[in-house]
């Protein structure tokens, strides 16, 4: 089984350098879907210049993939998944921050109360 | 857990090969190596986003392969590109995870800081309601002292009504012993009254016999001073008769039944004239005074001549002479209203004419003094 598994994935990089290349319809999808969610997460505003290098290369890939450059596509695609899930990912953790900082404001002025009162 | 080890070996592997190639030929294969290598160093990656780093190496490792089966650079660049991307996804992870653990402690910080605010309100609740269980525990003292005060009020109250009662008692004794010493008082008092008035009355009558005393004196003195009085103006008319007999007597005067009369004689005028001489002037004086000092007084002046010569002529005469006389006490000083003249001629002789002696006796002036009333009785 686990022979078999890394006989396939050898196959498959050696396929890929071959010219009869299937077009990469399942990486197109989820890179699309990485996308669609970096632009949910905030990545258009938290992380633009990764978002728009996303969005540039999912554009490409989409042509390449008309063009019937699969070789092309895929690599594209698969930029474009790596540069959404950064801009996704970018867009949580400055959230994240952003909720972690509120927070300790908060603390701060409840601790300034607490004083006051107990003052 | 075959699984596991397998991939150990095969991740042992790709080091080894990773160091077997020291030298890269490609430079972005390079920079992506560099990125995982500062990547893997940092703990909190390691710890936090093991699995988008193992999916950098596993990537870096297809981008070893393919330069080392000698691929083409754009294949290489896209795997390191890939890879360096990667890396920055795990890295990002890694902080994302970091903020959302900085989130759940603030926020149990928060609940803990919440808590101790509740904890610190509670405490002051707890103070004031422990101050307030003081203040009514004293108050509750107060309470206490205030019953016991009012407990013990309460028994002087009836102490001193007690003492009231007594007191009221012994007044009310002496209220009535009051009262009976009154009643003997008051008997006392009205036959001390009755005396009284019995007194006053005789009192009154005393006082009334005391006046009508007073008044009979009064009157005695009165009637006295009354007698005295008349007594004095009696030795008084007493005086002025004797006082007016001697004027009249020096006066020659004589009482006839027509009053008192003054003969003037022949002497005091010439024969046949009716001029008063010095001497019979004496006379008219010595009148004048009488007539001033007794002012009620009146005089009727009667002339007189003998029986030689005419009746007519003797009466011419008689009245001049009458007149001059009148003329003579005007001059004196006495009123003319006080005094009537008359002439009478030859008639009312009172001696013959027979000789010279009695003819000068009947050549006269009479002088007729009216009483006090002023009359005069007419011939």
């Amino acid at each position: 089984m686990h022979h078999s598994a890394l006989v396939s994935v050898t196959a498959a990089i050696i396929l890929a350098g071959c010219a009869s290349t299937p077009p990469p319809t399942e990486q197109m999808a989820i890179s699309r879907a990485a996308v669609s969610n970096a632009n949910s997460a905030g990545g258009n505003e938290y992380a633009p210049l990764q978002y728009k290098s996303a969005m540039e290369k999912m554009d490409a890939a989409e042509r390449a993939m008309a063009d019937k450059n699969y070789v092309r596509a895929r690599q594209l695609a698969e930029e474009a998944q790596v540069d959404a899930k950064l801009a996704e990912m970018m867009a949580r953790s400055a959230k994240a921050q952003k909720a972690a900082d509120a927070l300790q404001d908060d603390i701060r002025v409840l601790r300034q109360e607490i004083d006051r009162k107990s003052n | 857990m075959k699984n596991n080890n397998y991939l150990a070996v095969s991740l042992l592997a790709v080091a080894i090969l990773a160091g077997c190639n020291s030298i890269p030929k490609n430079s972005s294969l390079a920079d992506a190596h560099n990125r995982y290598d500062n990547a893997r160093s940092n703990p909190q990656v390691t710890n936090l986003a093991a699995i988008e780093l193992k999916d950098a190496g596993d990537t870096l490792s297809r981008a070893d392969n393919a330069l080392k089966k000698g691929e083409s650079a754009a294949t290489v660049d896209q795997l390191a590109y890939v890879a360096k991307q990667q890396v920055a996804i795990a890295e990002e992870t890694a902080k994302r995870k970091t903020a959302e653990m900085a989130v759940a402690n603030s926020a149990a910080q928060r609940d803990q800081v919440r808590l101790e605010a509740r904890t610190e309100e509670a405490e002051a609740a707890k103070r004031q309601a422990a101050i307030a269980e003081q203040i009514i525990d004293q108050q509750a003292v107060a309470l206490a002292e205030a019953s016991v005060n009012a407990e013990r009020d309460q028994q002087r109250f009836e102490a001193s009504r007690a003492e009231s009662d007594a007191a009221k008692e012994r007044a009310a004794r002496a209220q009535q012993a009051a009262e009976e010493k009154a009643a003997e008082l008051e008997a006392i008092r009205a036959s001390s009254n009755r005396d009284q008035a019995r007194f006053d009355a005789l009192a009154a009558e005393a006082d009334a016999a005391k006046q009508q005393a007073a008044m009979a004196q009064e009157i005695a003195d009165q009637k006295e001073a009354e007698l005295a009085e008349v007594k004095a103006d009696a030795q008084r008319d007493q005086a002025i008769i004797v006082q007016q007999q001697m004027q009249l007597n020096e006066l020659q005067a004589k009482k006839t039944d027509r009053g008192m009369v003054i003969t003037l004689g022949d002497v005091l005028f010439s024969s046949g004239k009716a001029q008063l001489q010095p001497g019979g002037m004496r006379n008219v004086q010595k009148l004048a005074d009488f007539l001033k000092q007794y002012p009620q007084h009146k005089i009727l002046i009667e002339g007189y001549t003998d029986s030689k010569g005419s009746s007519s002529l003797n009466q011419d005469l008689s009245e001049r002479r009458a007149d001059a006389v009148r003329a003579a006490l005007v001059n004196k000083g006495i009123s003319a209203d006080r005094i009537a003249t008359r002439g009478y001629g030859e008639e009312f002789p009172i001696a013959s004419n027979d000789t010279a002696a009695s003819r000068q006796l009947n050549r006269r002036v009479e002088i007729i003094l009216s009483d006090d009333n002023g009359t005069i009785l007419a011939r």
